[in-house]
């Protein structure tokens, strides 16, 4: 409703939330609006995907608290007939209570922005089809792997060597050149002689569209750095202390922006419960191993490229696949 | 028809647990559980199971309890009267009503309800909304069409978008619609409601509006808020003449009783009908407004 | 009867319960958040409990917010839910009715 845009914008300015980046405003799917008696804008919500976003309900009518829940219910019950029924809502701290009244459950907070859940299948019957570890030290490393490289082949050999137990978390957002299916298993193909570590779907929780949209978006820079933070906060609180993991493994990020800075919070957030250890990039003939290269060299026909920054499982899927990816590559701009 | 005060007939929406739940406080007459425009089409079948569960379990007191259910034409209709009437629902009320055939369409699956769920035939009563100008020319058939009838109601809201206007404070645009549907009501010896009044906020025109319903000789209101349950109780208080009027003819009543007359004489002047059901309607206002005390005397403010 | 599809059902306004149903294989598995938890959360999971059985719904997750709804109210609810989850919306089983 552009007649409304305007007027929407202004509401949710006043009411403190001022995020009408390009990338946040587009994500939304559907926006709803309450008027007042006098035929100002009372309340709105908003839904992207199974993430609420700008909730608000001016102060000045009485019963907020009840407008509140009824803007809340009217968004889930709109969420669940699209089928959705695990929400998440970005919110500011401040509302972090309100929400709990209403069934959310805070997965962590920022002093600038909070991520609830609410609904079916949450974050313990995600953690509970993972396998414990009560003994030992306990690692983890996130990854999109996009593809599985030399590079990430040597993090997770040293991580294997330094712990016990390692859980490898494979980012299962569907936004890259390769299929969340094709990376897992190429991950998976690529370290199953490490036997103490387990690779695992990140599900939502771990680097999604929910915990941290801008990843996807490399030109976000500053959405990128409140949301690292807050998907840092969401690993220490909801995955790494109920799995009693201690140390998280990162590969040094010479070359891309996002990451680096995502890694700079990971530091910042984590310690002293989880120690972060960075490893620098793993080169070859004195050139850095990235999967982005990678990428670049499927682009660009350059086969020669992929046997020396991929171990064998995925240089052979990438050979196989080599037109359907660079097919891929020009139809849908990854 | 059993005559009993129609005042304040009050909506309450169906899917709304807070406002189900309290209906029964407020002290409106009717109360009207709506299962129909208030109701968002996905939440139709939640909004009849709570309504359902509610007439089960909760105290609703002396008041008349009717139910809105969807259009005969949608496909929620016959699963709305199935449920309201194993729940035991005194009234259905029927909108969008433009013929006799839709109120005898609507009985037909009423009487299947009370067979199938063991209630006997004819327990269950109905209404007509008319919302639309074939609604108001129709309204006598409408009226008589069966004896389950007690009342036509008249909604406003898309009887004048039918009519190609909309509501005026004056309410000249309603006024043929208001006269034909209680004519057809008064012939047919059923009651009348006037349609709601939205505007919280027009205290006034909502006073003014009363007032000129309660002096055609509507039974009542529709209302969508509790506050105006007050406001139209006050318009329909007899005054302290009518009252004492009144409680002189029923003791002229009881006199004749006693006396075992069929003649009812005050003043030395013959009592007849008219004056009789005036006078218990007179009381029954009067008893309902906290007028008259258990002797059945005038209560001085 | 066997849960076909997650459902849900109610609001999260005062006096309401939200019930969300989906699969479950451990019997009935009631998550339960309200503020009266202490007070009248075994009366709440009996009362979804029990509807549930009338509806030979013998595996289930239950995930209900309270908002301080009556019994009359959550067992329309679950009812509302278990309809849905069952994709029995357009024929109501008048007998647990």
């Amino acid at each position: 409703m552009p007649r409304y845009r305007k007027r929407w914008q202004s509401f949710m300015e006043k009411n403190g939330i001022t995020g009408f980046a390009p990338s946040d405003v587009g994500a939304v799917e559907k926006t709803y609006v309450w008027f007042a008696d006098d035929g100002d804008i009372a309340a709105s919500g908003s839904i992207a995907g199974n993430v609420l976003k700008y909730v608000a309900v001016c102060s000045k009518y009485k019963n907020g608290g009840s407008l509140f829940n009824e803007v809340v219910s009217h968004l889930v019950s709109e969420e669940a007939s699209r089928g959705r029924f695990h929400l998440f809502v970005f919110t500011k701290p401040k509302y972090v209570n309100s929400f709990g009244y209403v069934g959310f459950k805070p997965l962590g907070q920022t002093d600038q922005a909070a991520l609830l859940e609410t609904g079916t299948p949450g974050i313990q019957d995600f953690l509970q089809q993972l396998p414990k570890f009560d003994s030992g030290i306990t690692g983890a490393i996130v990854m999109n792997a996009n593809p599985f490289t030399k590079g990430h082949r040597a993090l997770v050999e040293r991580a294997s060597q330094e712990c016990d137990h390692v859980y490898l978390f494979v980012v299962q957002a569907e936004r890259s050149l390769f299929t969340f299916q094709e990376r897992f298993a190429l991950v998976k193909a690529g370290v199953k002689d490490l036997t103490n570590v387990v690779v695992v779907p990140g599900g939502e929780y771990m680097v999604s569209s929910a915990t941290f949209p801008a990843y996807f978006l490399k030109s976000d820079q500053d959405i990128g750095q409140y949301q690292a933070k807050l998907d840092a906060s969401i690993f220490l609180k909801s995955i790494a202390v109920p799995l009693n993991i201690t140390r998280r493994y990162l590969g040094e990020e010479p070359n891309s922006k996002t990451t680096a800075s995502y890694n700079q919070m990971l530091q910042a957030v984590l310690p002293p419960k989880v120690t972060v250890e960075i490893m620098s990039r793993k080169t070859f003939n004195g050139e850095v191993i990235s999967a982005t290269k990678v990428r670049q060299a499927i682009t660009e026909g350059r086969q020669e490229l992929i046997e020396q920054f991929l171990p064998v499982s995925t240089a052979e899927f990438v050979k196989a696949h080599f037109t359907e990816l660079k097919n891929r590559i020009s139809t849908e701009g990854k | 028809m059993e005559e009993r005060l129609r005042r304040t007939m009050m909506f309450v929406p169906g899917n709304n647990a807070g406002m189900v739940k309290d209906a029964g406080i407020y002290g409106a007459d009717s109360i009207m559980f709506d299962l129909e425009d208030s109701v968002s089409m996905d939440q139709k079948d939640a909004a009849r199971m709570l309504v359902y569960e509610a007439l089960q379990t909760q105290d609703y007191g002396d008041a008349e309890l009717v139910v809105r259910v969807n259009g005969i034409d949608t496909p929620y209709f016959r699963n709305d009267v199935f449920a309201m009437v194993k729940a035991g629902i005194q009234v259905v009320r029927l909108p969008k009503v433009e013929s006799a055939q839709m109120m005898l369409d609507l009985v037909k699956v009423v009487e299947e309800a009370e067979k199938k769920f063991n209630i006997p035939v004819g327990t269950t009563h109905v209404m007509a909304a008319i919302e639309s100008a074939r609604g108001v020319m129709k309204a006598l058939e409408i009226a008589e069409s069966t004896d389950r009838m007690i009342g036509l109601a008249l909604s406003a809201e898309d009887y004048t978008t039918d009519m190609k206007t909309h509501r005026y404070p004056d309410g000249a645009e309603l006024e043929f619609a208001r006269n034909m549907i209680l004519h057809a009501a008064r012939a047919a010896g059923i009651a009348a409601f006037d349609t709601v009044f939205t505007n919280m906020n027009d205290i006034e025109g909502f006073q003014r509006e009363t007032e000129h319903i309660h002096q055609l000789g509507f039974d009542g209101k529709s209302l969508v808020n509790p506050r105006q349950i007050d406001w139209v109780n006050k318009v329909y208080e007899p005054s302290k003449a009518e009252i004492e009027n009144a409680l002189d003819v029923e003791a002229a009543i009881e006199e004749a009783h006693e006396k075992g007359s069929g003649v009812i004489s005050m003043n030395g002047q013959m009592v007849d009908r008219p004056v009789v059901l005036r006078a218990q309607r007179v009381i029954r206002l009067a008893k309902a407004s906290g007028l008259i005390n258990e002797d059945g005397e005038y209560i001085e403010e | 009867m066997e849960i076909k599809q997650t459902a849900l059902a109610g609001t999260l306004e005062s006096s309401d319960i939200q019930i969300t149903l989906s699969q479950g294989n451990e019997g009935i598995q009631i998550d339960l958040d309200s503020s009266v938890e202490a007070l009248y959360g075994p009366q709440i999971k009996k009362v979804i409990t029990d509807t549930l059985a009338a509806y030979d719904i013998e595996n289930a997750k239950v995930k209900a917010v309270d908002k301080g709804a009556l019994d009359c109210v959550i067992k329309a609810r679950t009812m509302a839910a278990a309809q849905r989850a069952l994709g029995t919306v357009d024929k109501p089983n008048w007998e647990v009715l």
